[in-house]
């Protein structure tokens, strides 16, 4: 009996300190679960990330303005009109020129009961479509609350926000595109198309034909780590 | 004698989990969190029984054991249902450890 309480007190002793070894090791193990950490921590760390954001988009301008004063040599002249021309293309540049300015907004309606308050704001999905329209009536520059859209931009919803470029923009949505004034506008007010959708949700929507509009030049980053070239003749320029 | 057994054995128990490559993911932890509060309600509960010299080798270890797995295993069962099972556990494991160590300090102060 003795011997046997011995036995069963050292079992139990064993497990004991291992159950607690583990769960020691486990919660150093896991100190940053960010659910638990404090709001102003949070914030201090969006803050924190914010600002090197912008640092590095000021490099990006800067390095961007180096090579082009590196760029400004005589020899290099006919590079150099071909470099702005794929400048322009890609949306490197800041354009400004005639089109129209398209103005979204979540809905003013109130909510009825039972109602899926999604269905009065304004999503991704809303501006892609609006986006997609003015393409394909012509639009050559094409921007977002500033964003420039390029050939890598996204337009995709995170949470309570919609990215483009992976910068958060809110609404009223301010779509600002460069083309035929009177095209766009019109593609845009289409019997059945997009924005006569909206409409019904109460979202509203402006567009503006302007004499100018200046849309601003991308001010991401732009490398390609996986495309490479398929050259035909030599190496491609 | 008795005490240092419990000691040794401890020490054992802590440098075995220590030294094995165990880490629980986190959602996970609360679960162990509850049996190794069981598991010291049991132990408390062995000891008071000692003292009170109605220890039963087989009820103490089945009860170790048993508690464990019931504790961990309400508290997830709680989860599921989205019930805090987990909290009633903690409050009634707590209390009853609470109780079993004045028991305790009684015996022993009446021990010397």
């Amino acid at each position: 009996m003795k011997q046997e309480a011995r036995i069963s007190i050292a079992l139990v002793c064993i497990v004991l300190g291992f159950m607690v070894a583990v769960q020691f090791k486990t919660t150093a193990a896991n100190p940053g679960d960010l659910s638990t950490l404090r709001v102003q921590d949070l914030t201090l760390q969006l803050d924190k990330v914010s600002k090197e954001r912008d640092a590095l988009a000021e490099e990006v301008a800067s390095m961007r303005e180096q090579l082009k004063e590196g760029s400004e040599d005589q020899a290099a002249e006919v590079l150099r009109q071909q470099l702005a021309k794929a400048n322009l293309l890609a949306g490197l540049e800041a354009v400004k020129g005639p089109g129209v300015v398209v103005t979204l907004a979540d809905s003013a309606q109130p909510l009825q009961p039972g109602e899926n308050p999604n269905l009065y704001l304004v999503h991704d999905e809303d501006l892609l479509k609006v986006v997609n329209e003015l393409r394909a009536a012509g639009a050559e520059a094409v921007c977002i609350n500033e964003q420039r859209l390029v050939a890598t931009s996204e337009i995709r919803c995170a949470g309570t926000t919609i990215l483009v470029n992976t910068t958060k923009i809110a609404p009223p949505f301010v779509i600002k595109a460069i083309g035929d004034p009177a095209v766009l506008e019109s593609s845009l007010h289409i019997k059945g198309g997009w924005l006569e959708t909206l409409e019904i949700w109460g979202i509203k929507s402006q567009v503006q034909r302007v004499e100018t509009v200046e849309v601003p030049a991308y001010r991401g980053s732009l490398a390609f780590r996986y495309a490479q070239p398929v050259s035909t003749k030599g190496t491609a320029n | 004698m008795w005490l240092l057994l419990v000691v040794i054995c401890l020490a054992l128990g802590v440098y075995l989990g220590l030294q094995m490559p165990v880490v629980l993911p986190f959602i996970y932890a609360k679960y162990m969190s509850i049996a190794i509060l069981a598991a010291l309600d049991s132990v408390f509960g062995g000891l008071r029984a000692y003292m009170e010299n109605v220890y039963d080798n087989l009820v103490f270890v089945s009860g170790f054991f048993v508690n464990i797995l019931l504790a961990a295993g309400l508290a997830y069962l709680g989860d599921r249902l989205s019930v805090e099972l987990y909290l009633a556990a903690v409050v009634a494991f707590g209390v009853r450890i609470f109780q079993n160590l004045a028991i305790l300090r009684r015996y022993l102060l009446r021990k010397w």
